[in-house]
Parts: C-alpha cells; structure tokens; sequence
C-alpha cells in the first residue's frame, strides 16, 4: 500500500523544484565567495549540478513507483537497507534544520528585530507543516502559483536594478585563482542545485513515469539560471562591497529607488524568501516524515508530521553555536558535508542496482 | 513559559491521539509517541536553558579537521 495517494504533473514538479532551489539561495547568494566572478562559478556549478542530477535522475528511472526508502530496501536487503535510508533521512532532516535557521536568522536581524526565533519558526514551519498534511497534490499546486510569482520578483527586481548597476563591477572577468573558482563553482552545486536530490522521495507520485531528468534539468536550468542573473546584478550593484552584506540579494534590492517612488522595495524580497522557504522546508519535512514512516512500516506518514516538525525546529534553534558558524559551515563545510548523500548513496545504490540487474529479478517485476 | 508549552504539546496529542485510536493504528501510535515525547523532553530542556550540543557546530569542526579547511 501506497504511503500517498495523490499525484503530481511533471510541470508541477518542475515549478516545486523550481521553488526549492530558489529557496535559501536568494539569501546566501551560491558562490559569492567567488566575488565578482561568483556568476561564472554558478554557471559552472549548474553543469555539475545537472551530472549529479542525472544520477539520481537515473536510479529514479530505474525504480518507477518507488521511493529512496523502497529502493534501498529492495537493492541492499531490508537491514542494510533500512541504515542507509536512515543515513539519507539524516540528511534531510539536518538541511532542513539549516534552511529554518538560516531563515531564522534572516528576519531576526533584518526585519523583525524583537521577535524570539522560535515564534517565527513555529509561525512558518506551521503552514508548511499544515500543507505536507493535505499531501502532495496540494503542494504541487501551491507550486503553480507561488513559483511563478517568485521568478516574477525576481525578474521585476532585476529590471528596477538596471539604474543602479555598473558594469565595471564585474572587471576583471577571471580574476581568482582556478581552484578558488572551482570551489566556488561545487559550492553553488551542492547548495542548492544539488540539494534537489531530496526529490528522490517524490519521484515516485509522478502521474507520468516518462524519463524524470527532463523535468529536473528544466528545473534546475531554470532556477540556475535565475540565481546566476541574481548574483550578477548583486555584483553589479554592489560592487566589491557585496562581500560584507550577510544578505547580498537584500542589499541590492535595498538600493533600487526609481524616481524617489519606488523605493524600500527589500520588503518584496522579504516576501519572495518566505514562498520559496516555503516550498524548501515542505518538501523536506514531506520528505522526512514519508520516509521515516516507511521505514517503521507505519500506514499513514500525516502522525509523524507535526513531531517531525516540533524536532526540526529544536534542531534549527540550536544546531548552530552562532550565526557566524552557521554561514562558516554552509560556505565552508557543506560542499564536502553533502557530498555522500548528494552522489555517493544515488551513484552507489545506482551501481549495485545495475550489478544486481534490478529491479526485475527471476522474471519477476518488483 | 513550561505551562504554555505543555499546553502547545496536549494540544497536538489531542487532534492526533483520537483518530489513532479510533483507527485502532496502536503501532502509529506508538510511533507518534515515542516522537511526540522527544519533542516534549528536548522543548522542556530547551525552556529550562539547558544548552543542547550544537550539532552542526560539531559536524563542521570534525570535517575541518579531517579535510584541513
């Protein structure tokens, strides 16, 4: 028996992918510490991004109506299995924790001054907690509106930011060393182009089993793409100052004022961070919940999704001594933290399937 | 601050509680408990100031040291 009923469209999963990559990414521009050269090393990273995706893309491919869960159990035996789904339950739980702080952090420090963080994340993993609840349809159609109106600011943004800019920010072109560019480049592939890896858990509600890396390449292009002319106008506008905004996105938008009319206008950005952590932090609490239920063999993963949500939220208040760790780890540590659920369990589990020739055995389709 | 979060946590185990148990779902049940009740002890820790490790802190920190960051 199916833990969920309900189905999604590919262009359904495109827009929620779309979402989640956006997500955290607009916050902590993908490779900033690539200064000016940052939109290269995205372009880079979004290649890397797409090979990585083709793996996973591929194990998907190979078990239709399966989850990570389903297929681990199949391709390793039921204890083995059940560790490594474990291990990939670990992953979502922890990224969630970090995207929550992060968001956390966000409106503490820039527009809710006062407000205890655990009121802003109990407001906001709330809803997310309510729409993972009524299922997946239901977030595949909150995608179809929330997604399209996030590329809409961001595309509005960047035309406002046209008076603002100055190209000379982006001279000279190459100027870091290659290794530092090359890090810069993994960095934006594993968060967040990479992250989309947690799909693997949704794949499976596809209302068409037609090859799945058609729609997650178009995803990740179209999120790629979006973030790169995002940090490149960061560039532009900020210039070599960009390096010590926390939020480089907020900053940029801070300084649009057309005319002395439209002004101030970070607030839509404010609100653009809140659809797409939206769709972030659903699609992992749905992610986590679905898959801990399958692993306890439990007929409904709806119970496990409030405490699944009250742990996260612990997590993300205290998983971090101080902010300045928490943005450490996430440019520093996370694109080798990453990197074994990001490649290593698609790539290994991939590997022994083939060896293996699952998922048909003995004639018989599993 | 305790009485309130009691409350929080009473309240959820009684939108969940009843229609387990009306399912006759006893292992979603337990299920449910065992993490409804981590929820709780680690909330009531949290509120009383203790001071969890910082997970993230200590991942970061061990993986520096091995890869040399």
């Amino acid at each position: 028996m199916s833990l969920e009923e309900g189905r999604i469209s590919r262009f359904q999963l495109i827009m929620l992918m779309v979402g989640f990559i956006f997500g955290t990414s607009m916050l902590v521009s993908p490779a900033r510490s690539a200064g000016h050269d940052a939109w290269i090393a995205n372009l880079i990273g979004i290649m890397e991004a797409l090979l990585i995706a083709w793996i996973f893309s591929a194990l998907a491919d190979q078990f239709k109506d399966k989850t990570l869960i389903e297929i681990n159990d199949l391709v390793f035996g039921r204890i083995l299995g059940k560790g490594i789904s474990l291990i990939f339950i670990w992953y979502l739980f922890h990224l969630s924790a970090l995207v929550l702080s992060l968001f956390a952090h966000f409106f503490v420090t820039e527009i809710y001054f006062t407000t205890p963080k655990v009121v802003l994340l109990i407001v906001g993993v709330a809803v997310c907690a309510s729409t993972v609840g009524r299922g997946i349809e239901v977030l595949g159609r909150c995608s179809l509106v929330l997604a399209p109106l996030a590329f809409l600011i961001i595309t509005n943004d960047m035309v406002l930011a046209i008076p603002t800019m100055d190209i000379k920010n982006l001279l000279p072109i190459l100027d870091i060393p290659v290794e530092k560019l090359l890090w810069a480049a993994h960095s934006a592939a594993s968060f967040p182009y990479a992250e989309t890896v947690a799909f693997i858990m949704i794949f499976a509600f596809l209302n068409n089993h037609k090859g799945r890396y058609a729609p997650v390449a178009t995803a990740i292009l179209i999120g790629g793409v979006s973030l790169t002319l995002a940090v490149t106008r960061n560039s532009l506008v900020l210039g070599p100052i960009e390096s010590i905004f926390e939020y480089p996105t907020y900053m940029a938008v801070q300084m649009i004022d057309i005319g002395d009319i439209l002004s101030r206008l970070e607030v839509v950005i404010a609100i653009f961070f809140l659809f797409t952590g939206f769709f972030k932090v659903s699609v992992l609490i749905y992610g986590t919940s679905l898959g801990l239920s399958q692993i306890l063999k439990v007929r409904s993963y709806r119970p496990l999704i409030i405490p699944v949500s009250i742990l996260m939220i612990i997590f993300a208040l205290t998983n971090v001594g101080s902010n300045v760790e928490l943005f450490a780890f996430i440019e520093e540590v996370f694109p080798i933290y990453t990197l074994p659920w990001q490649l290593g369990i698609p790539l290994v589990t991939l590997i022994v399937a083939k060896l293996r020739k699952l998922p048909q055995t003995g004639g018989e389709k599993v | 601050m305790i009485a309130l979060l009691l409350l929080g946590f009473a309240g959820i185990a009684l939108i969940q509680i009843p229609s387990l148990v009306h399912k006759q779902w006893w292992w979603e049940l337990i299920v449910f408990t065992i993490f409804w009740l981590s929820g709780l002890i680690l909330s009531v820790l949290l509120s009383l100031g203790v001071k969890l490790p910082p997970v993230t802190t200590i991942i970061g920190n061990y993986i520096s040291k091995i890869f040399s960051i």
